[in-house]
């Protein structure tokens, strides 16, 4: 199993963390990989428009199992994974419009359980640093190294 | 299996054809109204009814073409950008050699539709629109796209192949 690499975009866009694990995909710029963050935010609210159909009105079966009902339920949900023949990429937006990006191989399974610990380690060494202010960049070295560890241990 | 639509767009970034199938028909129990006071930030649902066909038509061309370079930047030049998929739908994405760009947008449970978007290209748009005489070379605003064989063609193959 192999994950290239993650990346994490603030709520307005911005890029904020990027990192390699493997290598397999070019070499950018980190100029490149704004410019491409940046455009990604913007495709990814264009993804929610397109919407062909309104989303599937919540049930009060699928209620049952959520601690709150979400504000956000009802609403289209964006890009969530993109194919191609080199990678796989799946995005995942917190409720607070963060959004994490993973790319791995093409036939990885379990990406969706991957990006929530991910986002579980953010919460943890990130969210809770008392010197990180949001929307920065992120230069947490325990975050770093719960993804190192986490990476590492499940390939 | 749901097909929402379908767009061929030509290498001048133009949509020669568009097709919708009908949606089908919304549960009547709609979403609560406790949403409506959350819809201040403008991406809610409502938005979708403002755009018409060709607006629609322009924002796919400009996604998938965004996307496609997104995808080349980061997989290298051979990386070919193949389907996205949402929790609502799939848009699955073929293009030819000559830059043609065939668009189909699913619902999530369909596998990739590549060779079938590849098969309406070959056995369709290539025998009815490329090899009609009376079609022009260029298909400026679809003229000679939306022939009654393509057409008839097109349906044939959604029904056959991709049963619903």
């Amino acid at each position: 199993m192999v994950v290239f690499c993650l990346f994490i975009i603030s709520k307005s866009g911005g890029l904020i963390y990027n990192r390699e694990f493997h290598a397999g995909m070019s070499k950018l710029t980190s100029n490149d990989y704004l410019m491409l963050a940046g455009s990604f935010h913007g495709m990814h609210a264009i993804t929610k428009q397109l919407c062909p159909v309104p989303p599937t009105p919540v049930t009060p079966l699928s209620v049952a199992g959520a601690p709150a009902p979400s504000p956000f339920i009802g609403r289209p949900s964006g890009l969530e994974v993109l194919e191609s023949s080199h990678f796989r990429m799946q995005c995942f937006q917190t409720l607070t419009g963060i959004k994490f990006l993973l790319f791995t191989e093409p036939q990885q399974p379990n990406v969706d359980v991957m990006i929530r610990r991910i986002y579980e380690l953010y919460a943890d060494y990130v969210m809770k640093n008392p010197f990180y202010t949001v929307e920065m960049p992120i230069r947490c070295e325990k975050f770093d190294r719960g993804l190192d560890g986490f990476v590492k241990v499940r390939s | 299996m749901t097909i929402y639509s379908f767009y061929i767009f030509d290498r001048h970034a133009e949509c020669i054809y568009n097709r919708r199938w009908a949606a089908p028909p919304v549960p009547k129990s709609a979403r609560p109204m406790s949403g409506s006071s959350m819809t201040s930030n403008g991406d809610h649902p409502a938005v979708r009814k403002g755009l018409s066909r060709e607006d629609d038509a322009k924002l796919i061309f400009g996604l998938v073409f965004s996307l496609r370079n997104m995808v080349q930047k980061l997989g290298g030049d051979d990386d070919t950008f193949l389907s996205y998929r949402t929790a609502e739908y799939k848009l699955h994405y073929y293009e030819t050699p000559t830059r043609m760009k065939f668009v189909m947008l699913t619902d999530t449970k369909q596998n990739n539709l590549r060779v079938a978007l590849h098969q309406i290209w070959a056995n369709l748009y290539v025998e009815y629109v490329v090899k009609n005489p009376l079609s022009p070379v260029e298909h400026p605003g679809g003229i000679g796209v939306a022939n009654e064989l393509f057409e008839r063609g097109l349906d044939a193959f959604v029904t056959a192949v991709l049963p619903s």
